[in-house]
């Protein structure tokens, strides 16, 4: 009952509206409102009225506009980058080096023995088809023994073939070692699983790659770390600024192309190190010994060390970001860290760590972080697993796969060069794949030079052979030595941060702004209208009401003839009154309240415009008074 | 009352209001003070005391000085870009990538060419510095020597200088010693001090027509003398042989390229689109995209790019025109003009380079931002190559236009404008001297190239990161040479040596695609935002204020005065007629003043639009004679809808 009277009144209240009509309603507002053109509206003379009507609503679409505009910019989340560019502490990149061979010869020959001869054969026999006709003369006897003794069973799963393409349309395929004409006729590319190189090196090495990577997948993986090449033998000098470190700096890392590579302050155990200075002096110094003459001829043609500069605890993709380093020289890197950090969603498109990204990281199992070469390697070994039921060789496995081999799956290589090349597959890990918001990239200025000396020759090979084998004899030579510098630029940083182009403090204050140019308005004004709105149902509701007991009342009136004092009546009684009380809390009001504005009979004439309301009041109402 | 006559009885009513209603500026601005909704403003009339007032006036006036400093401010940073870096992981177009022998035909079919220059230049040298290539041929040479004319010396001959400040010089061919007299070029002596002047070797280009105008270029080293000087016949002879015997003189694609992978599949010369360069011979770019298909490549990495064995036949080199031995190359985009000259890569032989990329797009704003151009179509220089615009296109282009309306002839660097050929001197006897000249003031800025050129808005840029190692290693390199000789062994019968081979791998690091961009830093949205809140700061002001201002201080203002002087002159006018009423200047004071003294202080109630006091009655009302007083008489009729507007 308390609280229905109490509700009561507080609807009487809120009825309090500043006019009991909506003219009056406009009237008041126009007058007392903060913003500015209504006002003129009813300031002026009658011609400026109307100029001033229509330029108020222009100016307000105009604001409706603009907030549009801003209001869309601020959802499209844009992104404003500031760059910097200078010399700070920074953490030293982690090293990576590796040998462009990822085993000695001399430890794998027993293994790859087989597969060797069966490769020399292949090349006399390629070399011979130079002499005479090349493709329809008949083998000869020599070569005919050497197959013989040879073990053509690693021959027959991926046999080299001699395509002809003199004819075009009806290519011939020869079997190296096989006498009849296989396949001819076939369209090698499509029907056969044939891949034609036509550079017999690169052919080779393929061929080679693939019987070597079948072969070696069979070991395991601690005897094949042993028989790639050993830090000690590597790593021959290392210091650090002034700070001599041996080998044992280095983490090892078992990399499937590269065999055994050593990462210098990987900082996965340890503190990262960090350099104060730049220059050569402060950076890392190494002496390395890649001993060429222990090559595997076919699997490698290139020689040198191959090394790569990456950030702490991230897996190197020696493949995507090596560079090499040549034997016999001295290579200098200028390293400049080029940083990207960006915003995550939805400014951009980006991974903090990866979570979010559906694919499996395989190369968790290395504790390293996320990284796109991570992710899309995984995603590629995931789909060979799918595709071709084994994993492959140079990527690490998921759980309960085993790597590729001939025995096991004998279609592996078919089925891995076809995955490959499908553009498919490889748009879909590049879909699935986001790349890291915080994208460091190390820029390096590569010089070299040639080291030793001629001069320092001599006594430089003596003193590394002696630290190394303890031997008087040099066991160097300038085919397998290398000396890296790694050292800081003088600028050694380029930042570029994103930060939000548009916050909410800057929407508002360009919302506020807008309004304000055009109309000098702001929240107050704009909880003003919605008062004003409120009034006008107010009104429009007693007006219902009012024409409702109006509607009874005059079928009332027909049966009584003695009424009540009406709806309207009461209204306007309410009304005055809160008028009087709105007047007073009226939050931003500049106009004086005429309210204490007497009707003065007396008054004198009026010079201004605002000071003609005053004969007028004394004719006008009471509430029109209040009103001006 | 029908709408129709109320507006005719409402249009009558308001005829004669033609100005603002205060009669006077200083009641105009009063009532302008009360009524505006600028802050300052009124603060200044409703203060007390003078010394308020004068504090509100210094305030609000420093207000409207602080408004116009930062909207200026405002103004001018508004053109200005603010740059975004957008970093893309997607697939990416492979570039193209353009591969070059450095010595561009090969020495034996270009034999009969130059063997004339080259017997000269071999004479020069022995001439200069004793040097020969072994005694019988010295004998041969100079058994030539004495049997041909050297006309290539006669025509420009090398001087040896005898000592630079007296100015003596020995001519090469004949011996002869003279003083010359005209301007002397160094070439780099600016930077290099040349210590013995006797050693300054160098030659003279003289205008035929006018034989003392000559000028005398210097060099510090007789290598580079002997070069340049090579290169001015070379280019001369070179002019003059058809385009169709120089492609034939240079590599074949099949020469140079041996071995060819890209995106891990096999490729061939097929893929390589020949491109005839006039500096480098035949040159080969892959992935040109001339049919319109461009190579992408999905995956990053070595293996996935393009690896190439190029043939360097370095037996077959031109010994004086290329002194270093190898292949040129150069990443560019599909529609970029490859200037192997100004920014290619040299590749070493024996050797594999690895290239890996990143790419990175820029786009700058043109005007009024910047000073670029998008297209190159509003740059007044014709583009001579079939290319998209760049800066290096447009000063080539223009140096070869400005060569053309001189000299008569075009540069053999540089493509041939429509209706010009290259110079040679059969021809155009003076065009190396005019050349030298025109190249003097091109480079000095004096031709206006600099000026006319701007650069592109949008360029791709492939960052290159080059590693080398060495190729083939020492236990491969006997397969490998043997190999790859059986390949090429359709063609020539011989086994390879190392030195003429070279490995190239491009690839890409990454698939991060670094997207530049500036953007405009300010809209007009934002500045008028920007405007609002410094009009909103300082005086709560917005655009209806600055209205308000135009309209009260400029019309309303200018009419009032204007009426004055239509009074004035009026009354002038009477008075010239009968006597003059004495009624205006009192009137003014009387009306003036309960409002406007300011002796008499302004009260709250003043402030507050308070009539005048009580005891103020209607004898003070003015005599009415302004034409105001006709407006309110216009209001006090009773038209109750105008009635309602004035008075709210």
């Amino acid at each position: 009952m308390n609280f229905k009277r109490y509700f009561i009144r507080v609807l009487h209240r809120l009825q309090k509206g500043p006019g009991y009509t909506y003219k009056e309603l406009l009237v008041w507002y126009c007058d007392n409102t903060n913003t500015h053109g209504p006002k003129r509206i009813i300031r002026e003379g009658p011609k400026k009225k109307v100029i001033w009507f229509f330029l108020t609503l222009l100016f307000a679409s105009l604001v409706f506009w603009q907030w549009g505009i801003l209001i869309y910019t601020y959802l499209s989340y844009s992104v404003s980058s500031s760059l910097s560019i200078g010399f700070k502490t920074m953490k030293f990149p982690a090293v990576t080096v590796c040998n462009a061979s990822p085993y000695k010869y001399s430890k794998v020959r027993h293994l790859l023995k087989e597969l060797d001869e069966l490769t020399e054969a292949a090349l006399e026999r390629i070399l011979q088809s130079k002499h005479g006709d090349a493709i329809s003369a008949p083998p000869l006897n020599s070569s005919e023994t050497v197959s013989q003794r040879l073990d053509l069973k690693l021959w027959n799963q991926i046999p080299l073939v001699l395509i002809d393409e003199s004819d075009p349309d009806h290519p011939v395929i020869i079997d190296l070692f096989e006498t009849n004409q296989s396949g001819s006729g076939t369209q090698p590319n499509n029907s056969s699983p044939a891949l034609s190189n036509s550079g017999a090196p690169g052919c080779y090495d393929k061929w080679y790659i693939l019987q070597s990577t079948s072969i070696l997948s069979k070991v395991p993986l601690q005897e094949r770390i042993r028989m790639g090449y050993q830090p000690e033998d590597m790593i021959l000098a290392c210091l650090y600024g002034a700070e001599p470190c041996s080998y044992r700096n280095f983490t090892q890392i078992y990399h499937p192309d590269h065999g055994n590579c050593y990462i210098f302050n990987w900082g996965m155990d340890e503190e990262a190190l960090i350099s104060s200075n730049p220059g050569a002096e402060f950076g890392l110094k190494l002496i390395l010994d890649i001993s060429q003459q222990d090559y595997i001829p076919y699997l490698t043609s290139t020689a040198g060390a191959r090394l790569m500069l990456h950030e702490q605890k991230s897996f190197p993709f020696l493949k995507d970001q090596g560079i090499y380093a040549m034997s016999g020289t001295e290579t200098s890197i200028g390293v400049l860290v080029d940083e990207l950090e960006r915003m995550g969603y939805p400014y951009s498109d980006c991974t903090m760590n990866g979570s979010d990204v559906p694919v499996k990281n395989l190369y968790n199992e290395y504790n390293t972080s996320y990284s796109i070469q991570a992710c899309l390697r995984s995603c590629f070994q995931a789909q060979m697993f799918e595709n071709c039921g084994c994993g492959h060789y140079l990527f690490p496995l998921p759980e309960g796969v085993n790597y590729c081999n001939n025995e096991d799956d004998p279609d592996w290589a078919y089925c891995y060069s076809s995955l490959r090349s499908s553009i498919r597959h490889r748009q879909f890990c590049i879909d699935s794949c986001k790349e890291t918001c915080n994208d460091t990239q190390y820029k390096m200025t590569i010089s070299m030079a040639d080291w030793p000396s001629e001069a320092s020759e001599d006594w430089i090979f003596h003193i590394l052979s002696y630290e190394r084998d303890l031997s008087t004899n040099v066991t160097l030579d300038r085919n397998g030595i290398i000396k890296l510098n790694i050292y800081f630029q003088e600028y050694n940083y380029r930042t570029i941060s994103e930060s939000a182009a548009t916050t909410i403090v800057w929407l508002l204050s360009s919302l506020g702004g807008q309004f304000g140019f055009w109309m000098g308005g702001s929240v107050l004004c704009l909880i003003e209208f919605g008062e004003i709105i409120i009034d006008f149902l107010w009104i429009t509701i007693i007006n219902i009401i009012s024409w409702c007991k109006g509607l009874k009342q005059k079928r009332a009136w027909a049966q009584y003839p003695d009424t009540p004092p009406t709806v309207s009546e009461l209204v306007e009684a309410h009304t005055n009154l809160g008028f009087q009380y709105e007047d007073t809390i009226t939050p931003c009001d500049e106009v004086p309240s005429p309210g204490a504005l007497p009707p003065e009979p007396g008054t004198p004439p009026p010079k201004y415009d605002s000071l003609r309301v005053d004969p007028r009041a004394g004719i006008d109402s009471d509430s029109d008074v209040e009103a001006s | 009352m029908a709408p129709g006559k109320t507006i005719k009885a409402k249009i009558k009513k308001t005829l004669p209001v033609t100005g603002p209603q205060a009669p006077t500026v200083s009641e105009l601005m009063l009532w302008y003070c009360m009524n505006t909704n600028t802050h300052g403003c009124r603060r200044i009339v409703v203060s007390r005391g003078r010394l308020r007032r004068f504090i509100w006036i210094l305030l609000t006036l420093s207000a409207v000085g602080l408004i116009l400093w930062q909207c200026a401010e405002l103004v001018m940073s508004y053109y200005t870009a603010s740059v975004s870096v957008t970093v893309q992981f997607q697939k990416l177009p492979f570039p193209a990538v353009t591969i070059c022998n450095i010595n561009p035909y090969k020495y034996s079919a270009m034999k009969e060419h130059l063997s004339e220059l080259d017997k000269e230049t071999k004479n020069a040298l022995e001439t200069l510095y004793g040097f020969s290539e072994g005694k019988s041929k010295v004998r041969r040479d100079a058994d030539d020597w004495n049997a041909t004319e050297s006309k290539f010396l006669e025509r420009i001959p090398l001087l040896k200088f005898e000592d630079l400040s007296k100015r003596t010089v020995t001519e090469i061919p004949s011996g002869n010693k003279r003083k010359i007299e005209t301007s002397v070029f160094h070439q780099g002596s600016s930077m290099v001090n040349t210590g013995d002047p006797q050693d300054v070797v160098g030659f003279q280009l003289c205008d035929p027509n006018n034989s003392s105008d000559c000028a005398v270029y210097t060099f510090s080293s007789g290598v580079n003398a002997i070069q340049e000087w090579y290169k001015l016949h070379y280019m001369n002879i070179m002019a003059q042989i058809p385009l169709e015997t120089k492609v034939n003189m240079g590599y074949s694609a099949e020469d140079l390229l041996l071995t060819c992978f890209f995106d891990g599949i096999s490729c061939d010369t097929r893929n390589f689109t020949p491109f005839h360069h006039p500096l480098y011979g035949n040159c080969y770019t892959f992935n040109s995209g001339e049919n319109g298909r461009v190579l992408t490549t999905s995956t990053g990495g070595s293996e996935y790019g393009l690896q190439v064995v190029l043939y360097i036949e370095e037996a077959d080199y031109n010994p004086f025109l290329v002194t270093s031995t190898g292949a040129k190359i150069i990443v560019h985009d599909q529609h970029e003009y490859p200037f192997i000259e100004d920014i290619g890569t040299e590749i070493e032989t024996a050797t594999a380079t690895s290239i890996g990329m990143h790419f990175t797009q820029s786009h700058k704003l043109s005007k009024p931002y910047s000073d670029c151009t998008e297209t190159g179509t509003d740059i007044p220089v014709a583009n001579l190559y079939n290319k998209s615009y760049s800066l290096q296109i447009c000063l080539h282009s223009c140096f070869q236009r400005a060569m053309v309306d001189t000299c008569g002839c075009a540069q053999y660097a540089q493509p041939l404008p429509p209706g010009a050929e290259y110079c040679n001197y059969k021809k155009y006897p003076n065009w190396m001297y005019c050349y030298y000249k025109l190249h003097e003031k091109f480079v000095k800025e004096q031709l206006g190239c600099q000026q006319i050129c701007k650069e592109a808005c949008s360029f791709k840029e492939w960052t290159l990161t080059t590693s080398l190692a060495q190729w083939p290693s020492s236990v491969s390199e006997d397969w490998m040479l043997r190999v790859l000789s059986w390949d090429k062994g359709q063609k020539i019968n011989k086994m390879l040596n190392k030195t003429d081979l070279a490995n190239l791998v491009v690839f890409y690091k990454d698939l991060n695609e670094r997207f530049i961009s500036e953007n405009p830093a300010n809209n007009i949205v934002i500045l008028l935002s920007n405007f609002g809140g410094q009009l909103g700061l300082w005086m709560s002001c917005s655009v209806v204020c600055v209205i308000e201002i135009i309209e009260v201080f400029f019309i309303d203002s200018f009419f009032i005065i204007m009426r004055r002087y239509w009074q004035k002159a009026k009354k002038w006018w009477n008075g010239q007629k009968a006597a003059p009423l004495q009624v205006n200047a009192p009137a003014k004071e009387g009306h003036d003043n309960p409002m406007c003294i300011d002796e008499d202080l302004p009260t709250f109630n003043t402030a507050l639009h308070l009539p005048l006091p009580q005891e103020n009655h209607m004898s003070r009302t003015p005599p009415p004679n302004y034409s105001t007083l006709q407006l309110d008489a216009a209001f006090t009729d009773p038209l109750p809808d105008m009635l309602e507007g004035r008075s709210h």
